[in-house]
């Protein structure tokens, strides 16, 4: 910043206009060094009591005077009083009353005198304490004063006040005087005002940094981010814990990136890691990606939960991200949590089992002796009339009733023991060869005793409909994918079941209803595990939603596909594919679901 | 200063050259203290001046905030079509009256005295 003033323009041109005789340069090469020194002075200033030191010797070399004052403009307003020498108290209260009606007149807002008595600094010099030092002044009156704005590029920051005790001091050439050196007063105060200001927000950065460090220090969950290479820029204690616990070491490896360090480490969950970092490299985000990083000799292995957001830099350039944010949690706690109550569960299903089987079977065996009791009567009765009601068709209608409740409960733990096996990569599959349409029309068959109110059609397009597949797990699908139509479908409605062959050598079959459909904000939810479309409803229609979670397993585990397809007006559609041929390789990988689970 | 009786019209053409005449003369100040107390100076001084009258004078509220460079008489004087050329005149001469009072709060008795006589001589030259 520069200072300005009209005075210093006009006493420029006077010189150049002048005759540039040796005199005259004389002149003005020493008016020029006094420019210099005095500008020197007001630039080395750092703070603004040494822009006060440079004031007052600049003025003292011009003329005497009692004190001067610098009242700078702010919230609150400042105002430091200099005095040359020991003045009396009342002089200083006029001088403030002087500075306060200055203030008003040139728009300070709400300035008064008392105000300023109780703001007031006295900046003393030091030599002031001097014993050597002039008499103090006894005079309590100003004598004559000078009230000058202190002015930064047309805006008015403070006021610069010269204060004398004897009268006429001040006269219009010593007026213009203190205006240019106001001028460089202002300016040296406005870069202290700067400089006190940017070292403020350097200070309250520094302070956000370190509070932002600590933050992220004291975390439980491991941060760690990259640049746009996917090298590891910094990462806090937490994540380096996992890594430890995963035996990797980052400190004999730095500045690699992810993939680099998975290609000399061999550790193979790194490969995964990098996969993912590139993911949000590509400007995705990645939400708790599982990763098992332990080694699968352990009971329950080490694993993380991974989520990764990129990284843009301040001014949103959105086109490439500088880096990836990576939050690490460890979630092996709640694996080991889930394991055991899967193993819970796998001892529950198997105890309810047998009692179940058994109370299945004396179920059937009382219904075959009522059902034949019951001929047996109808057949005396048919001698002998009227017909009457048997006390044991009120039997067999109970019997019938325990045994559908029983099939039920055989079902769902069927299902859970499917589930909790499927969860560990425990559920294998039997390939054999066999019409797809035969399964499909004993499921439909058995389906059609449940689904007595409703109209099921049965659609084969394909003229060879064998596929190489587990046939129990296939039929099972069907019969999942059947009875959830079955169940949400409206009375008297039509279901539509079609098999056509699809892409890619597949054969699929189309399960449509006319049920209330799904919303599109549940959709992508319904195949995951316990998952309720309309929780309130639940009892009403039954299950544990588990149907649904299992077949999207076993559709997985043979390569094929399973997807769904629901508009706002009602109806649902799933569609399942199959590979014809039988994918065996997809096997392994859908028994492994614990490996590769996305977690959601 | 002695306002005869005057239609809306007149009245109006009146009023703006008064404010044209007064706008003049704060511009004389501004020529004469720029040299001594820097170019930014009289506008704060209208400013603090204007906060200080429009109590008694509302209608000069908006200078607090607006610097009188960018005052055009034609505009504000239908602005103030129900002022009187009276009230008017009273208002800024009232102003300008503490443009001096501040002008000797900064320099005391230095640059004041002189300028009051050279603005009051312009003023009377006004038509």
């Amino acid at each position: 910043m520069q200072p300005q003033s009209h005075a210093t323009e006009s006493a420029y041109s006077s010189f150049i206009t002048q005759n540039g005789d040796g005199d005259h340069i004389t002149a003005l090469r020493k008016q020029m060094e006094q420019l210099n020194t005095i500008g020197k002075r007001f630039v080395a200033a750092n703070d603004r009591f040494q822009v006060h030191r440079a004031l007052l010797a600049t003025l003292q070399e011009l003329y005497s005077f009692s004190a001067c004052s610098i009242l700078l403009k702010g919230d609150p307003f400042e105002l430091s009083i200099i005095p040359r020498y020991p003045l009396t108290s009342a002089f200083l209260q006029a001088m403030i009353q002087s500075i306060a009606r200055a203030a008003s007149v040139v728009d300070f807002p709400g300035v008064s005198a008392q105000e300023l008595a109780v703001v007031a600094d006295l900046d003393a010099p030091d030599d002031l304490a001097s014993p050597s030092h002039e008499i103090p002044s006894v005079a309590t009156n100003i004598g004559d004063f000078l009230n000058i704005p202190l002015t930064v590029e047309s805006r008015i920051i403070g006021i610069l006040s010269l204060f004398d005790e004897h009268e006429g001091t001040f006269d219009t050439d010593l007026l213009q005087l203190t205006t240019m050196i106001a001028d460089y007063a202002a300016v040296a105060l406005e870069n202290v005002r700067l400089r006190e200001r940017q070292r403020a927000l350097w200070e309250e950065a520094e302070h956000e940094r370190y509070r932002l460090e600590l933050i992220i220090s004291s975390m439980t969950e491991g941060l760690l981010i990259t640049n746009a290479h996917g090298v590891i820029t910094s990462l806090n204690s937490s994540a380096q814990h996992l890594f430890s616990l995963a035996e990797v070491d980052l400190q004999q490896k730095p500045h690699t990136s992810l993939r680099q360090l998975a290609a000399t480490t061999r550790v193979t969950w790194l490969l995964d890691f990098a996969e993912i970092v590139d993911q949000a490299l590509a400007g995705n985000v990645v939400m708790h990606k599982e990763l098992t990083a332990g080694t699968n000799s352990e009971t329950v292995p080490l694993t993380l939960s991974i989520s990764a957001a990129p990284l843009h830099d301040a001014n949103q350039n959105i086109t490439r991200p500088i880096g990836v944010v990576t939050v690490l949690n460890d979630i092996t706690s709640i694996k080991q949590i889930e394991k055991l109550k899967d193993e819970f569960v796998s001892i529950v299903s198997h105890e309810l089992r047998t009692p179940l089987t058994a109370v299945k079977g004396y179920t059937q065996h009382l219904i075959r002796r009522i059902e034949r009791r019951l001929r047996e009567a109808r057949q005396k009765q048919e001698s002998t009339s009227p017909m009457v009601e048997l006390p044991e068709s009120y039997d067999l209608r109970s019997l019938n009733i325990i045994q559908s409740e029983t099939e039920h409960l055989e079902r769902l733990v069927s299902d859970l023991l499917d589930l909790s096996r499927v969860q560990w990569g425990e559920l294998d599959l039997q390939y054999s060869s066999f019409y797809l349409a035969d399964v499909l029309t004993e499921r439909v068959r058995l389906a059609q005793v449940s689904a007595e109110q409703h109209a099921i059609y049965l659609d084969i397009h394909t003229q060879d409909s064998r596929i190489v597949a587990d046939q129990l797990r296939v039929g099972q699908v069907f019969g999942n994918v059947l009875d959830n139509a079955i169940k949400y479908s409206p009375v008297e409605s039509r279901i539509l079941i079609r098999v056509h062959l699809g892409e890619d050598k597949k054969a699929c079959l189309d399960v449509i209803d006319r049920g209330p459909g799904i919303p599109a904000e549940h959709q992508p939810y319904v195949f995951d595990r316990f998952y309720r479309v309309d929780r309130a409803r639940t009892r009403e229609w039954g299950g544990a939603g588990l149907g649904l979670s299992i077949t999207r397993w076993a559709v997985e585990a043979h390569g094929g596909e399973i997807s769904l397809s629901s508009k706002g007006g009602g109806g649902c559609t799933f569609r399942i594919c199959l590979p014809i041929t039988g994918d065996i390789s997809s096997q392994a990988a859908g028994s492994g679901e614990r490996n590769s689970k996305d977690g959601k | 200063m002695h306002m005869p009786n005057m239609s809306d019209n007149s009245s109006s053409a009146y009023n703006e050259k008064v404010v044209e005449s007064y706008l003049k003369a704060i511009q004389l100040i501004d020529n004469r203290v720029t040299p001594f107390l820097g170019k930014a100076t009289t506008r704060a001084l209208v400013q603090g001046a204007s906060k200080r009258v429009s109590k008694e004078y509302p209608f000069l509220h908006f200078l607090e905030k607006m610097p009188y460079t960018e005052v055009v008489p034609a505009v504000i004087t239908e602005q103030w079509s129900s002022i009187s050329p009276q009230e008017l005149s009273e208002g800024l001469q009232a102003l300008l009256r503490e443009c001096f009072v501040g002008l000797k709060e900064l320099t005391g008795e230095l640059i004041g005295p002189p300028l009051l006589d050279e603005v009051t001589r312009q003023l009377e030259q006004m038509p």
